[in-house]
């Protein structure tokens, strides 16, 4: 018998609420909403870790993020993945990933992958960084104003305002589109190329990745995307002064909040956009006689924050449900269900496996699921996530070297656990879905007893089951390039997006 | 990184202590090879690889985050 063929879509910053059946009023994403009917759908996905870099070990090799350690980057060489198990059983398999830097061959994750596109060579981003004059009258005027202004809060506050108004008005006076101002490409750029290795593959089952970065920061979704949303007030000067503004770091959150509205208006015509394309994607599969035989999954890698708890973009310094909680659905699978409670990603690649017939790899640490989910037996496992605090760049050896910042969720209760703080906060999500008020330390101390002891396990299991082997290999491959012997281009155009699109992944 | 050739550490040259070991001469032909313009010596660079792997930070971190649970659970009076 045949088997069937698998697509993986990954989109980067997806927030679970976006889709009308988490409960979301703006129509974004009307093609999934239309997809989950025929799915089975996972009301509460988390992943295993957050950002992107702390992610996707759970979503590719179903290992924890830190279960080699906190050394190593990516996934490790040689390292099993739903990708190579795929490979394996004769799957012609491809990737395309828009250029997100820490999702490229770099750290491992082309293993498995016959075709691997990570659009990191696409060419320098056309806009420019404003040049701001540093010598001549203007500068010392310039800098004779900072002195003054710094005398008290309130001049301070007001130079850097009318700095940032006049940087912004130097900046505009050259003309970008949104197109021009995009770090990556755009979700229809990535579907064309998977389209194209479609076309162009032999009659056997295949497994194809794409990572779409389209509701990533800078928000500059494309021109068609904000009016189909009827968003009209929005042009690229205004998307890229909004952009600024949000990037900020001398703001306070209240200002923030001025602009939020619009800011959000501006991701969620990226996260319509990825709709839009996942919809030509799927017209294309059925077209091509590809769509009946195919299991069509679509999740996202983390969620992002617009200060719902004070905090921007996705940065590791909480592990909130805006962040850990991202879409799940799964087409093609029977029967079609709403599955309940916390569903962990660290499950989702042998989970897949199993529902292909494919053997999963030993070295995972989900579970494979899909029998229990086809004869409809609940499952209610605890679900980890972690990264090491306020690691916003993985490259950065002091970085990643922090403490572990740590949630467990089962049920409606979800514990979180800071040890650079030593302390834990447990939340009832039924009650308290915005995890605005932890319970007192006395409430419910079987439940946070409970939820600590998965905790303990899951930090023994870590120290003690740590492949040795794919650590060392992993970390010999980062030596590697430390000292230079892969070649420099490739390095440097990661370490360029890096740049561009801001660290935390 | 890798602009100047890494030499032995400091902290090595002082040690009056050092073990011979037995490598394939071919492997260490092939590595001379490999870190012209990135280590001074086989010796820098082989002392280098195996500083890295002996200094696992990270471990003791996973330890202690392992211990702080365990005082939690303590304090609740479960362990």
């Amino acid at each position: 018998m045949q088997r069937r063929s698998l697509v993986l879509v990954t989109v980067d910053c997806l927030r679970a609420d976006r889709l009308a059946f988490e409960g979301y009023s703006r129509p974004l994403m009307p093609f999934l909403n239309k997809l989950a009917a025929d799915s089975v759908v996972f009301s509460h996905a988390v992943v295993a870790g957050a950002p992107t870099y702390f992610s996707f070990p759970a979503i590719m090799a179903s290992r924890f993020p830190l279960g080699l350690g906190r050394e190593v980057l990516g996934i490790a060489p040689g390292e099993p993945t739903i990708a190579t198990a795929l490979r394996e059983a004769g799957y012609e398999s491809a990737a395309f990933v828009a250029g997100n830097p820490y999702l490229t061959s770099r750290f491992g994750y082309d293993q498995g992958f016959e075709h691997f596109s990570d659009f990191l060579d696409a060419g320098p981003p056309t806009a420019t960084n404003v040049n701001v004059p540093v010598n001549g009258r203007f500068a010392r005027l310039n800098h004779w104003l900072e002195r003054l202004s710094s005398y008290t809060k309130l001049t301070a506050a007001t130079y850097d305002e009318m700095y940032f108004r006049y940087c912004q008005w130097r900046s505009s006076r050259e003309y970008l589109s949104l197109d021009q101002l995009r770090r990556y490409p755009a979700a229809d750029v990535v579907v064309d190329a998977a389209c194209a290795w479609l076309k162009e593959r032999v009659d056997q089952p295949f497994f194809l990745w794409i990572h779409l970065m389209d509701p990533h920061h800078p928000y500059y979704p494309p021109e068609e995307a904000l009016q189909s949303l009827g968003i009209s007030h929005i042009d690229s000067r205004r998307a890229r002064f909004l952009n600024s503004f949000w990037n900020r770091g001398d703001v306070s959150a209240a200002r923030l909040q001025r602009y939020k509205r619009e800011v959000m208006a501006l991701y969620d015509a990226g996260v319509h956009w990825v709709d839009q394309q996942l919809l030509r994607l799927v017209d294309f599969l059925k077209v091509h006689q590809l769509w009946v035989d195919t299991v069509f999954v679509v999740t996202g890698d983390h969620g992002e924050e617009f200060l719902e708890h004070g905090n921007r973009y996705h940065s590791p310094i909480a592990l909130t449900e805006q962040l850990i909680h991202v879409p799940l659905l799964i087409r093609g699978l029977t029967p079609t269900r709403v599955v309940p409670g916390p569903f962990s990603l660290i499950h989702l690649a042998p989970t897949l496996l199993e529902s292909l017939g494919v053997n999963v790899p030993s070295s995972f640490k989900g579970r494979a699921l899909w029998k229990d989910f086809s004869q409809g037996k609940q499952v209610d496992l605890p679900s980890i996530v972690e990264c090491v605090e306020s690691c916003n760049n993985q490259l950065s050896v002091s970085d990643r070297k922090g403490n572990r910042l740590m949630a467990v969720l089962e049920g409606d209760y979800k514990l979180v656990l800071r040890f650079r703080e030593e302390n834990d906060h447990l939340y009832d999500l039924k009650n308290d879905p915005e995890e605005m008020y932890p319970l007192p330390h006395s409430a419910q101390a079987k439940d946070r007893a409970r939820l600590l002891q998965y905790a303990r396990q899951h930090l023994r299991h870590t120290r003690e089951d740590r492949d040795g082997m794919l650590e060392l290999r992993s970390r010999f491959r980062e030596i590697h390039q430390r000292f230079g012997l892969k070649s420099a281009p490739v390095e440097a155009s990661e370490d360029r997006k890096i740049a561009e699109i801001g660290e935390h992944g | 990184m890798g602009t100047s050739a890494r030499q032995l550490p400091a902290e090595v040259t002082l040690v009056s202590d050092f073990r011979s070991v037995r490598l394939p001469e071919e492997l260490c032909q092939q590595a001379e090879h490999w870190l012209k313009g990135r280590f001074d010596s086989l010796e820098a660079l082989i002392t280098f690889a195996l500083q890295e792997i002996v200094n696992d930070d990270a471990c003791k971190l996973d330890e202690q985050e392992e211990e702080m649970v365990q005082q939690r659970l303590r304090d609740l009076g479960y362990i």
